[in-house]
């Protein structure tokens, strides 16, 4: 029997939309859920995917990526790459798969809220294969880690991190949640396809593709190369649902969705995906700068796809196009002077190669971060510990909920932005966060962040150990220099030479 | 004689600190509990200098013997700490 090609039936196959007769369309699709935008379900007929694929395609496919993904991963699992790799490169996995790993299960969950409420049978159909997609994330990004569970036990926080009040995890937990555990299925499509997805996630799976591949680690780079393949399908879930809104006067909210979802994820990436590329990478193996990665990846495809769009560039642009260069170096310093609230160990990246290298990247880094900095390095050189440990806690935004801070040095500019709401002081890290949280204030009101929660009793005792114990961050867990401070042994050197001379 | 709780924006460092001070405290005392966390850490200790304290975006320190709870500011308020060369 002859069979059809695909694209003679697969519109057809997918026109899954009917009239309902017994129920009324809202309680079909409850507007909660579905993000009707007060448009009618023909409207969302129109919506058409730019990447079609059918439900037996789908599996042989991925059958392909598994089995390529998974006997990469048995033909190396002898091969010591995890023993012999550099501690920083220890600390880039540990980092992405506690930061990543259950956030794909939970984002299986947002593609199974397009799949069941979307009003576009086309988004239905993306979005069941997209739902697998992450369930398959989910699974391989702890399988992966989980052999080296019993050689250090950071590597259970890939598993664990999700759970805790670990004060990243707050931070992630609140940005996913935003966008796209409590919106509904339109808003998903743009907030976690579009603006996360096909603005960010390049970045880190790109970037770190090629980054593990130098750092010889095959396993991970075929891992991540593997998620990477499923991201740019489902990412363009949202584009369709973008031009529907578009073509039926909804510009404004789904420009706002964007921008607030875009400011969020490089809130994200700049604590997460900065330090790992400009600190933590072996400087052998860096092959650009964060930001120049960020302006070839992020920007410049990002304004792309937004301008081909018909969206606008987000009002932000300009500061978010100064901050790339600037906000990642201070998250750096703060989750290493913070170190032992992280669950990987943070490696300092600042010996005097490691310095000149930022300091051609990014023009006055000596004079701006470099200068705290110094007093660190002493500190550790002269083995005054004490001093390079924090005994308070950095203020944290209300709305991205990480540290609020600036570039320090000669050219300190670092300021709050605060905002009275309801006899409730909220502060903020910058301009862009605060409007965020403005656009819906109940939406965000009532969450606590780490420092909220720590004046309001809920950490004790009200000291390092009882910010651990909150933080489900147990001994032999928490973070420490990657290096175990070898490389202070270069600037004792450096000590010693001009004393002798 | 309160528990008070202030946002610390140390000139020349990079992040907020939270610092628990009490109502009762000057300016100056002020000063010293958000040098703790800065100076000697990430900052450098600048001899001969003072510190003074200013609300966030304000030119106009607050005087240096002024008790904090005469300030008139709000719980977790920013206040900057700023280095003030002596004046001859």
């Amino acid at each position: 029997m002859a069979v059809l090609n695909r694209m003679d039936w697969y519109d057809l196959a997918r026109t899954t939309n009917w009239t309902p007769t017994y129920v009324t369309e809202d309680e079909l699709f409850p507007p909660l859920m579905s993000g009707n935008f007060g448009l009618p379900q023909n409207a969302w007929e129109k919506y058409d995917e730019p990447y079609k694929q059918t439900y037996p395609e789908y599996v042989k496919v991925q059958r392909d990526k598994d089995a390529g993904a998974y006997s990469v991963k048995a033909a190396l699992e002898r091969s010591r790459i995890f023993e012999n790799a550099d501690p920083g490169w220890k600390s880039v996995m540990k980092a992405h798969y506690g930061a990543i790993a259950r956030g794909e299960y939970a984002a299986a969950s947002a593609e199974a809220r397009m799949m069941r409420f979307s009003k576009a049978p086309g988004m239905r159909n993306m979005s069941t294969l997209g739902c697998l997609d992450e369930v398959r994330h989910g699974q391989m990004q702890l399988y992966f880690p989980h052999e080296h569970v019993s050689k250090d036990r950071q590597m259970d926080w890939a598993f664990k991190a999700y759970d805790t009040n670990e004060w990243g995890m707050i931070a992630a937990r609140h940005f996913f949640d935003d966008i796209m555990m409590t919106r509904d299925a339109i808003s998903v499509s743009i907030m976690l396809t579009f603006s996360f997805e096909t603005g960010f996630t390049n970045m880190q799976f790109l970037g770190l593709a090629a980054d593990a591949a130098e750092a010889g680690d095959h396993t991970f780079a075929n891992l991540i190369s593997s998620i990477q393949t499923d991201e740019s399908r489902h990412a363009q879930i949202g584009g369709p649902a973008l031009k529907v809104l578009i073509e039926n006067g909804q510009k404004a909210e789904a420009q706002k969705r964007v921008d607030i979802a875009v400011w969020g994820a490089w809130k994200l990436f700049s604590v997460l995906t900065g330090p790992i590329m400009d600190y933590y990478t072996p400087l052998e193996h860096r092959k650009q700068s964060f930001k120049e990665f960020m302006e070839e990846w992020i920007v410049a495809q990002f304004e792309r796809a937004l301008t081909d769009m018909g969206l606008d560039l987000p009002w932000y642009w300009d500061i978010f196009l100064k901050d790339i260069a600037e906000t990642h170096h201070g998250m750096h310093m703060g989750s290493y002077f913070w170190r032992p609230t992280v669950w990987w160990n943070p490696a300092a990246g600042v010996t005097p190669d490691e310095r000149a290298w930022l300091e051609e990247k990014y023009p006055g880094w000596n004079d701006t971060w470099g200068q705290c900095w110094d007093v660190i390095i002493d500190n550790v050189v002269d083995g005054n510990m004490a001093m390079a440990y924090p005994e308070t806690l950095p203020y944290v935004c209300n709305m991205c909920q990480l540290p609020i801070l600036g570039t320090p040095g000669k050219k300190w500019n670092v300021k709050d932005y605060p905002l009275e709401y309801n006899g409730r002081l909220y502060h903020f890290g910058s301009e862009v966060d605060r409007w965020c949280f403005e656009q819906e204030p109940e939406r965000y009101a009532g969450h606590l962040s780490i420092v909220d929660r720590f004046l309001a009793g809920m950490i004790q005792p009200m000291d390092l150990g009882g910010a651990l114990a909150y933080m489900n961050l147990a001994p032999g867990e928490c973070g420490d220099d990657a290096h175990n401070y070898a490389w202070a042994e270069v600037y004792r050197a450096l000590r010693a030479t001009k004393k002798a001379s | 004689m309160a528990l008070f709780p202030i946002t610390s924006n140390f000139e020349g460092d990079f992040v907020l600190q939270l610092v628990a001070v009490d109502t009762e405290n000057t300016m100056d005392e002020v000063a010293a509990a958000a040098a703790h966390h800065s100076v000697g850490r990430r900052v450098r200790a600048r001899p001969g200098q003072i510190l003074r304290v200013r609300r966030q975006g304000s030119e106009e320190c607050f005087p240096r013997s002024m008790k904090l709870g005469e300030a008139g500011l709000k719980p977790t308020e920013t206040v900057e700490i700023i280095w003030e060369a002596p004046k001859h």
